[in-house]
């Protein structure tokens, strides 16, 4: 469906996407993950012909997107990183602006309009002017407006930045719904994030793939269970003196005390062993209650370490 | 092309741009007619609107600096050149929502002359005239000013740029009588013009060849013309060239109530140019 061939984009002598090479099929949700000025929001305005890229080609659907524009641009729907708003102008006459300019303008629009606007939940502010709105519904109108014409494949960059959490389970949710009838490139910093939606990951880097695969497995690889923290009711001493007899266990450090009469503590295991019940079972028989256990997201940093060090070959 | 003709205009009357520029083109040639037409009991219409025509430098800038850099600044270009619309659709249309702002300001102005008929014989044909022409004329100024405002994101360089662009246009019938017109100015002249369009080609393509080749061409060109056409052709050269951009040359038949198709033309084909260059300018920024 969208093919990204040997894309390479230089901004003078900077080099913001390197030589890229992936394909995304018909019907499949994929995430970018990446820091700040990885490329993300670069590839993403190639693929949609934005701007064009230094090397490379890009097809979607079969056509180029510098040989046949307007072939590939009736295809996409695109959200940038900072919704491109008329903010003069109230939500319904925005919306039928971008009917207008997508060539959308058919018989059952008014329906398609009540559809789309019920569907990201603008319904009841479609008459006030959008630059009156919060951010959380700007970027649901940003939203809306890629989503005319039933284009079938959606690029999202950064989705859900700037919402509140309730609306970003909102939008992730949304977002899985559209994966069901659309093909879908999603940005985002934020792992747990990307695999809440996503059937593969593509992490770049410096604007290089480092990794590309599902999140389940991504996870796997990275090891994302095995650093855990704790809140016990013990001290601190105690505490720590009987997690180093857990088996399995390689590192421990107190975090402090965030709670009266408990300590909280980082545990990191080794890799693949799963520490969880050795713990209960260890603190349990010495008498200090677990108060609360989770695994720690991985912060993206460390997916990077693990990652790029991985792909060096450190790992056998 | 509609949709963002539409979206223009209204934006004109939302973002009060439009009465800004209506404000200003309505009393500066109110004040002209009151003095010329009122007061000074004159019945010819026609020379206001030669006499007003230094109010362009003044009022295109209100008209197109916010033309190209507000879909920057708002990030909507974002939206429409990833949609199907294709770039020249997006300048048109913004230019005939400009041009149109100009239309409506000049179908208010037609009240003066026709106040004018209520105290006596107006030469109506006269000033149909003198009006087309003028439309023309501002039109032609629009799309210098359009073009302007396309290769800057900053509206306060976009005005800036355009009235001193304006000026320039303005004066040159002035500026190209103090030009030399000897023949070797004028052949001095033509060769720079030749490595210019060598220098253009070269930016264009980025072919050193094909850039210098075409310098070698003009360059031929000037002294077959010399050597095998018209010894005369260069003498002069200089005046001629500035006087194709003479926008108020054309005008003064218009003012004079003739509608001739030779200036109707040229006036179509500058603003036509313009337009194409502005359009090439912004492919230029987007696929680099
Ligand atoms: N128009 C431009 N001119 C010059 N450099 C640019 C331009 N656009 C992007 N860059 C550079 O290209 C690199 C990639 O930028 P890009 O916006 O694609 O990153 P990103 O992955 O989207 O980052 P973020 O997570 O911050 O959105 C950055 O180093 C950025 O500074
Ligand atoms: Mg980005």
């Amino acid at each position: 469906m969208i093919k990204v061939e040997n894309v390479t984009k230089r901004f003078g002598q900077h080099v913001a996407v390197d030589n890229l090479n992936f394909t995304v099929n018909e019907g499949e949700v994929v995430g970018f993950l990446g820091p700040n000025g990885a490329g993300k929001s670069t590839t993403m305005n190639i693929i949609t012909g934005y701007i064009s890229a230094t090397e490379g080609t890009v097809t979607v659907d079969g056509y180029d997107i510098l040989d046949n524009p307007e072939e590939v641009k009736k295809r996409i729907g695109y959200l940038p990183e900072f919704p491109p708003l008329y903010i003069d102008m109230t939500v319904k006459e925005f919306l039928n602006f971008v009917f207008e300019i997508k060539k959308a303008n058919t018989k059952n629009k008014k329906q398609e309009m009540e559809r789309i606007m019920e569907l990201v939940r603008i319904t009841d502010v479609q008459n006030r002017l959008i630059k009156n709105l919060s951010k959380g519904y700007k970027q649901r109108v940003g939203l809306a407006q890629a989503l005319v014409g039933n284009p079938s494949v959606l690029i999202l960059d950064e989705p859900t930045v700037g919402l509140d959490p309730k609306q970003i389970i909102e939008i992730r949710n949304l977002i899985k719904d559209l994966g069901r009838k659309h093909t879908i490139i999603l940005s985002s910093h934020i792992l747990p994030e990307v695999s809440a939606v996503c059937e593969r990951v593509i992490i770049i880097n410096k604007g290089k793939i480092v990794a590309s695969d599902t999140p389940e497995n991504l996870s796997r690889r990275l090891g994302e269970s095995s650093k855990l923290t704790l809140r016990i009711a013990a001290e601190e001493k105690q505490a720590i003196k009987v997690l180093r007899d857990v088996a399995g266990i390689k590192y421990v450090e107190a975090q402090g005390v965030k709670e009266p009469d408990t300590v909280d503590v980082w545990v990191e295991a080794e890799k693949d062993i799963d520490v969880r019940k050795p713990i209960f079972n260890a603190l349990s028989r010495a008498g200090y209650p677990i108060l609360q256990m989770k695994s720690m997201d991985l912060t993206l940093e460390e997916i990077f370490l693990q990652v790029t060090t991985q792909e060096n070959g450190e790992v056998s | 092309m509609l949709a963002v003709y539409k979206r223009e205009l209204r934006a004109y009357f939302t973002s009060s741009t439009g009465f800004i520029f209506m404000g200003f083109f309505l009393l500066l040639s109110g004040f002209f007619y009151a003095m010329t037409n009122i007061f000074g009991a004159s019945p010819d219409y026609n020379s206001v609107l030669g006499n007003i025509t230094f109010i362009f430098l003044i009022v295109v800038p209100i008209l197109t600096m916010r033309l190209m850099p507000d879909d920057k600044r708002q990030r909507t270009d974002q939206l429409l050149y990833t949609s199907p619309l294709s770039i020249s659709g997006i300048v048109l249309g913004k230019y005939l929502a400009a041009v149109t702002v100009f239309f409506l300001t000049l179908l208010v102005t037609c009240l003066y002359p026709v106040i004018m008929s209520f105290f006596g014989d107006i030469a109506v044909w006269e000033i149909v005239g003198g009006y087309i022409g003028f439309l023309l004329l501002g039109s032609s100024f629009i799309s210098i000013g359009l073009f302007v405002s396309s290769l800057t994101d900053n509206q306060v360089i976009a005005a800036v740029v355009t009235f001193s662009s304006l000026l320039f246009v303005w004066l040159i019938d002035w500026i190209a009588q103090g030009l030399p017109t000897d023949k070797v100015s004028g052949i001095v002249f033509a060769s720079i013009l030749a490595l210019a369009a060598g220098a253009f080609v070269y930016y264009n393509t980025k072919n050193i060849y094909v850039g210098v080749a075409t310098t070698l061409v003009g360059a031929a060109v000037i002294v077959a013309t010399y050597f095998l056409a018209d010894r005369y052709f260069f003498d002069g050269f200089i005046v001629r060239v500035f006087e194709w951009f003479s926008l108020l040359k054309r005008y003064e038949e218009f003012q004079m109530g003739v509608l001739s198709l030779a200036p109707i033309v040229y006036y179509i084909t500058f603003s036509a140019a313009f337009n194409f260059m502005t359009i090439r300018v912004i492919e230029k920024r987007r696929w680099s």
